[in-house]
């Protein structure tokens, strides 16, 4: 059973907005403990000159791509109509477009009044600001295919129920209010239990914390989600996957590398945390990290998944340096929101039902 | 008689003596086991002969070894391996870890610890488990001896109350939107971070993966992370805890082949063992990783905290290297399994 409501509380309503105004990305509440980057001042938002520039290397002589980075964006996944036919903005435009986005986060600061604190948005929505990443001239962060877009789905995705991963416990109802799953945990989804947050693959920016560590050896490259702290540990001495009876909630991945480009391939996901609802056994991730100046990675990712899109679709997000380090984001064990979300569905019941029987006739005798 | 051959060369490389007395191996690593060699008896002669050959054999062998490892970790040292010998359990034979391409030793790899102190970090007895009724032997716990040096944990008088009221409470879960969640049950049961040094001897793996200036400790068990901070020149990264965390903020240097890390900036909220052992947000873990082997390590921790002992105290045990063939981590995401124990009270048809 489910429940409409008319935004039950001012969460409910910032994990809407998040939703809102971030369409492409997936929506971001904030269960818990909540990690902030050291962020480095503002700076110019200009890729640093590449002139002069050699790869750094680590001691095995693997170029260097340890550190903090951000996937911090304003460009939409998927090219607007206004863009059609255009890859790129002009200088203009993309100044336009950066301006626009610092603004919603200079505008978030105001989200919360001093009395009723429940997401620091002076935070959240000074991080691009604060992290200074310079604006991207793509007009969507697809790439392929050439029109910007997601291929369509398949007729068997489009039947193929949501994963409860891909679920939030809001399901916004397109009229300012939404239906709310909060009979059991469970039905909240993986993200606001924190039993799984983030972390990819891809990576893909959400309303907030968009770090990702990168830390590395010879064997291993190790991708660490700031949101949620969650690992990926990728091998590339060249051992096989997983066997499929293994399913992983960020895929099993391998990597190896191709000239100075990082290539990481992952299958044997989990159904509930398959990304974007796509087929857990038929999903395949091929991420490419290549540092290209001292300050930026070209990360760029190709989702094959025949049975959920008619054709393969690859996006590019460049990465950004920023200062580390992370915190540990504890997310289950400050998890506030389970509780006040499932109690306040609970009393929210109780007042429906008494409201009902004041509503309802006098018995008659 | 087949095993003393290889033994008399490591007798020969450390006293030069056969290393065989009435027909009987020995390890021979001393000066003084030279005078337990020498023997004129028919039976010893015949020994002594059996034994010139096995020398020649032996020497034969280990000039091999010698080759195929360049001379690194040398059998004469008395390595048990070399020797064919069951091993003293407790004693290592001299080792030098290898080093990473940056000349640090190499920590990399996927360990385990066998002690049982993820139940009790004393000595305990085997005990029935919750529900015996339904969870038989699949629930029982495991006895087994303490890994606290000296066998007691120097605990303040009220603190040792407040343990035992832990333990009595351990499977008492009340999860609250407010920090009284953490008042009762055992943070492992609630599958959160498990905290230091408790991560190290839960029944799960960790892999630990060393880069340049950065070692992290990933665990199977809720997935918990620590990144140590091995370079003291980076200015971006605080000597003191920005915050606390379940995990610890965690500064290390290599002594030599040990490595040691200084944690400190806890969560108070974390148990060493289901036992109730506890510590406050002084906690302060001194750990020292020692290769002693190239499958093992010796891993020692330092526990401070005046808030609850009256002195600082130790834990020490082996981690044993998995050597599975491509051995990775599995996920144990246990958030997972316990959502009904934490939230089932509010579910709408409550579940406890």
């Amino acid at each position: 059973m489910t429940n409409h409501l008319a935004l039950p509380s001012r969460a409910i309503q910032i994990g809407l907005a998040a939703v809102l105004f971030t369409p492409t990305f997936v929506a971001a509440q904030s269960p818990g403990g909540v990690s902030v980057a050291h962020t480095k001042t503002a700076k110019a938002n200009a890729p640093a000159s590449t002139k002069g520039w050699t790869m750094p290397r680590t001691p095995d002589g693997q170029p260097d791509l340890h550190g903090y980075w951000t996937s911090e964006s304003f460009t939409p996944l998927e090219r607007p109509a206004k863009y059609a036919g255009r890859e790129f903005l002009t200088d203009e435009e993309a100044e336009a477009v950066q301006k626009a986005g610092l603004q919603r986060g200079y505008d978030r600061t105001y989200d919360d009044p001093v009395e009723e604190p429940v997401y620091d948005s002076t935070t959240f929505g000074l991080t691009p600001a604060l992290e200074g990443f310079a604006p991207n001239k793509r007009t969507s962060l697809i790439v392929d295919p050439p029109d910007g877009r997601m291929p369509p789905r398949t007729p068997e995705a489009m039947a193929r129920p949501r994963a409860i991963g891909d679920r939030d416990y809001i399901e916004p109802d397109g009229h300012g209010g939404g239906v709310v799953h909060a009979d059991t945990p469970k039905d909240i989804g993986v993200r606001t239990t924190c039993v799984s947050m983030s972390g990819g693959p891809p990576i893909l920016p959400g309303a907030y914390n968009n770090g990702v560590y990168i830390h590395q050896n010879a064997n291993y490259v190790v991708l660490q989600a700031e949101y949620g702290s969650e690992l990926r540990i990728i091998p590339l001495d060249g051992r096989p996957h997983a066997s499929a009876d293994i399913h992983r909630w960020h895929g099993d991945g391998r990597g190896h590398w191709e000239g100075d480009t990082l290539v990481v391939e992952t299958t044997n996901f989990r159904p509930e945390a398959t990304f974007r609802n796509a087929n857990p056994k038929t999903l395949k991730i091929t991420e490419r990290f290549k540092r290209v100046a001292p300050d930026q990675i070209e990360y760029g990712f190709t989702i094959d998944d025949p049975s959920t899109w008619t054709k393969p679709w690859t996006a590019i997000v460049p990465l950004h340096t920023i200062k580390g380090p992370f915190f540990e984001y504890a997310c289950s064990e400050s998890n506030m929101d389970v509780v006040n979300i499932m109690a306040g569905e609970r009393a929210s019941e109780k007042a429906r039902a008494e409201k009902a029987k004041g509503a309802s006739p006098p018995p008659k005798n | 008689m087949g095993a003393c051959g290889f033994l008399g060369v490591v007798g020969l490389g450390s006293c030069l003596s056969p290393g065989v007395t009435g027909g009987r191996c020995f390890r021979c690593l001393t000066r003084n086991c030279c005078e337990h060699s020498l023997g004129t008896s028919p039976k010893r002669r015949f020994s002594m002969r059996l034994n010139l050959r096995h020398i020649v054999l032996g020497l034969t062998t280990a000039g091999a070894v010698l080759l195929l490892t360049g001379g690194r970790a040398i059998a004469a040292q008395g390595s048990a391996a070399a020797e064919n010998k069951i091993p003293m359990p407790g004693q290592f034979p001299p080792y030098k870890a290898p080093r990473t391409a940056d000349g640090k030793p190499d920590f990399n790899g996927i360990w385990q610890s066998f002690v049982t102190a993820d139940i009790d970090v004393q000595d305990h007895d085997a005990q029935p488990g919750p529900h015996p009724d339904i969870m038989g032997a699949y629930g029982a716990w495991p006895g087994g001896q303490g890994i606290v040096e000296g066998g007691e944990i120097p605990y303040k008088p009220e603190a040792l109350a407040q343990k035992k009221a832990n333990a009595e409470k351990r499977m008492v879960v009340n999860i609250t939107s407010d920090p009284h969640r953490h008042d009762t049950g055992d943070p492992e049961l609630k599958c959160y971070s498990p905290g230091v040094p408790r991560a190290n001897y839960m029944p799960f793996p960790f892999q630990i993966i060393q880069g340049t200036d950065t070692i992290l400790f990933s665990y199977q068990f809720a997935r918990a992370v620590r990144t140590i901070y091995m370079n003291p020149n980076d200015k971006t990264i605080p000597k003191e805890a920005p915050a606390d965390s379940w995990m610890g903020w965690s500064h290390g240097h290599f002594e030599g082949d040990t490595l040691v890390i200084d944690s400190t900036g806890f969560m108070p909220y974390t148990w060493f063992d289901r036992a109730g052992d506890y510590h406050s947000d002084a906690l302060h873990v001194i750990e020292r990783y020692t290769q002693v082997s190239p499958y093992h390590i010796m891993y020692e921790a330092t526990i401070e905290d005046p808030n609850v002992f009256t002195r600082p105290w130790k834990v020490s045990f082996p981690l044993y290297r998995r050597m599975e063939k491509n051995i990775q981590l599995v996920d144990f995401n246990c958030t997972e399994f316990v959502l009904d124990l934490l939230y089932g009270q509010y579910s709408k048809r409550p579940t406890k």
